[in-house]
């Protein structure tokens, strides 16, 4: 069953970067209200997907690189969605629309998890947990995107090429209010999540924090993301600044998330998450 | 006797030589002296705006255009090779043509816009003043003000003003993507300026606030532009340090040789505001926002050669209402031909004969008629006595004119000539 609707949900992401592929091409504003429709289709479809794996295995599907990939592509389209809600960046469709297909197609090549899931993934702390930081990595990626995209038409508007990029592109306040809210959403998740993990880690494995390599660079990612929200609300740095300052965090968070879960052994890599027993030595 | 016109504009030339080639409004008088010390130079008017220098002379004899074009980079920090490249040169009708085109607003960044014709006026009278301008260049500047009024009422050019202020707000947008709730700061108090504000607000500015080298007209002009209470907006240069910090937008339109906006002084603003961004718009030559300002943070400078493109794109829609305006000038620059040509010794004769015979035998007809069945002698001899009265009459003024042909300087014979013209109210002189 979730296999189908993993299939269908990147049918309806591919079909929506097309159509959203058009919206860039020929600025028809129909073409963005379908293709957004589509997404919205999309999104819900993938929820269901997670929602009944989660039901077929009785533990959140996120426990492999695999699953992993799969809920930071939903917590992505779903930060993006509402986000967008308010704010109406429209060739940000453009955007996710691929990049999620993207990380679907790259989860569905993963090998399938072969062991059945570890009993310490059953509590109500891991999906708490897993679902607040892959949420915020969704939103910090989406704060990545719309500060590239910032440093895009601040560079055309400097330049004074106002051509065919310029018009497509949205205001620069715009994509700096669509920035600031993902990071502060973004932010305040990873912090839940980070907690949530560490009182569980606590409860199960006897100690709040225990190097880990997962750890240590998700501590070094969230002090970056700190240092970013203080330099954005209280130094004012805003606009470029701010965008190189956000690639550099994102660029740590990548490598937290998939790097050092593939490089890095420790309980928290990802062929070790399944096999986790217990209380830890 | 020749027109020439010497000039460069934003077509041909980069700002920052147009800036360095103009002079200083108060330097203007002594710049018509010198260009009338120009071998050949006879009469002269000089106009300098934001978008063009120009140098239009009545000028005797040739090679007069090089030497204006040199005396033009003469003393200036550039190399007289380059200025060359920019400058173009007119001569006889298509002189003409160009300073009908510029006063119509046809040849303008913005094409439609009102402010030239009034610069235009101002050049005129600098060149007036200080009598650099006479017989010919009069004449020529009266037609040419003329020319564009025709233009404004009979076209819909300027209707459409899609202006520099339009693509201000175009810009505007794209920066801060409502511009409902924003404030904006007029420094100087040039007329595009207040015009660039006008739209701002229209498009949801809230309050702008002027600042100018004399605070009456900063206060009056505050008051135009937001109803009442302009004093509390209304500030002098000397408060740009605290007021810039207030606002997202500044419009720049002072006449100060030396940048107003500094590096400095935008930094400041700029930490004030918390890293929000404030958009400059440069619409003063020389410039009044420091280069170095655009590489901040947040500052987005635009100058009015860089509202050029975002201009471009309108420019389309105005083609029809351009061409008409063509078609105008070119009637006009027929007309203004037809009367320089006709300042000469033989066709001003010939106009004073032909008109005198006309008046002559009209009323010979008339009497003719009332007195009714003369014999074929008697009318013969009427005939004959109304020619001799109008030739002896005419003898002495064609003499003068004859006299004024061998001997006068080309000056003031044109002078004398335009003079017996208006006195026998002769061809198209004759009409105003």
């Amino acid at each position: 069953m979730s296999g189908a609707l993993h299939w269908a949900t990147l049918a309806a992401y591919l079909v929506a970067t097309v159509l959203y592929l058009a919206f860039v091409i020929w600025q028809r504003r129909g073409l963005h209200i379908v293709g957004r429709a589509v997404l919205w289709a999309g999104f819900c479809l993938h929820s269901l997907a997670l929602g009944s794996a989660w039901w077929e295995t009785g533990v959140l599907p996120a426990t492999t690189l695999r699953q992993s990939l799969d809920v930071f592509s939903w917590g992505l389209m779903g930060a993006s969605l509402l986000v967008n809600l308010r704010l109406n960046v429209m060739i940000l469709g453009a955007l996710i629309a691929p990049l999620c297909a993207l990380l679907l197609l790259a989860a569905s090549v993963l090998a399938v998890p072969s062991a059945p899931p570890s009993k310490l993934m059953t509590s109500v702390w891991v999906p708490v947990h897993v679902i607040s930081v892959l949420a915020a990595y969704g939103l910090l990626a989406l704060t990545f995107l719309s500060g590239a995209l910032y440093l895009l038409q601040d560079r055309l508007i400097r330049a004074k090429k106002l051509g065919a990029a310029f018009k497509r592109l949205p205001p620069l306040s715009r994509l700096d209010s669509l920035n600031h809210n993902a990071l502060v959403a973004g932010f305040t998740l990873l912090t839940i999540g980070l907690i949530t993990g560490a009182v569980y880690a606590q409860i199960k494995l006897g100690s709040y924090w225990r190097w880990d390599p997962k750890e240590i660079w998700a501590l070094i990612t969230w002090l970056l993301y700190a240092v970013l929200i203080h330099t954005r609300l209280v130094q004012g740095w805003r606009g470029r600044r701010g965008a190189w300052l956000g690639a550099l965090a994102f660029g740590v968070l990548l490598f937290t998330f998939v790097g050092v879960g593939l490089l890095f052994p420790g309980y928290h890599a990802f062929d070790s998450l399944p096999k986790l027993e217990g209380t830890l030595p | 006797m020749n027109l020439v016109l010497v000039g460069l504009n934003h077509k041909t030339a980069p700002v920052e030589v147009r800036e360095c080639l103009a002079p200083a409004p108060e330097d203007l008088g002594d710049r018509l002296a010198e260009l009338l010390k120009l071998g050949g130079v006879r009469e002269v008017v000089m106009l300098a705006t934001c978008n063009r220098v120009e140098v239009l002379a009545a000028v005797e004899g040739g090679e007069v255009a090089g030497a204006i074009g040199a005396w033009l980079a003469d003393g200036k920090p550039l190399d007289p090779k380059t200025v060359a490249d920019y400058l173009y040169v007119h001569q006889g009708e298509e002189a003409v043509r160009h300073l009908f085109r510029v006063a119509s607003s046809l040849d303008s960044l913005v094409v439609g816009e009102p402010q030239i014709l009034g610069q235009i006026k101002e050049a005129y009278r600098a060149a007036a003043a200080g009598g650099s301008s006479r017989t010919v260049l009069n004449r020529l500047l009266h037609k040419t003000f003329q020319v564009a009024k025709r233009v404004r009422t009979e076209t819909n050019i300027g209707g459409a003003a899609v202006s520099v202020s339009f693509a201000a707000v175009e810009l505007a947008k794209k920066i801060f993507d409502d511009l409902h709730g924003l404030h904006a700061l007029l420094v100087g108090a040039g007329e595009m300026a207040e015009l660039a504000a006008e739209h701002l607000r229209a498009n949801g500015v809230e309050r702008v606030l002027v600042a100018n080298r004399t605070l009456e007209r900063a206060v009056e002009l505050a008051e135009r532009l937001g109803g009442g209470e302009g004093a509390g907006r209304a500030y002098g240069l000397n408060d740009l340090p605290e007021v810039l910090g207030q606002v997202d937008i500044v419009i720049t339109s002072t006449g100060a040789s030396q940048p107003v906006i500094t590096q400095e002084l935008a930094k400041k603003a700029l930490k004030r505001r918390r890293g929000n961004p404030v958009f400059f718009i440069d619409i003063a030559v020389p410039r009044d926002v420091e280069p170095a300002v655009s590489e901040l943070d947040g500052c987005f400078v635009y100058d009015i050669d860089d509202l050029t493109q975002v201009v471009e794109a309108n420019r389309e829609s105005r083609l029809g209402e351009a061409a008409q305006a063509e078609r105008i000038v070119a009637e006009e620059v027929v007309k203004f031909n037809r009367w320089l040509g006709s300042l000469d010794v033989v066709p001003t004769i010939a106009d004073m004969t032909q008109k005198a015979d006309a008046i002559r035998a009209a009323e010979l007809a008339r009497t003719l008629h009332d007195l009714g069945g003369l014999q074929p002698g008697q009318e013969a001899a009427l005939e004959h006595l109304t020619r001799a009265m109008m030739k002896k009459f005419l003898h002495d003024p064609i003499m003068f004119l004859k006299d004024q042909h061998a001997h006068a300087s080309e000056s003031s014979r044109r002078e004398h000539l335009a003079l017996v013209r208006r006195m026998f109210r002769l061809g198209e002189n004759g009409e105003e």
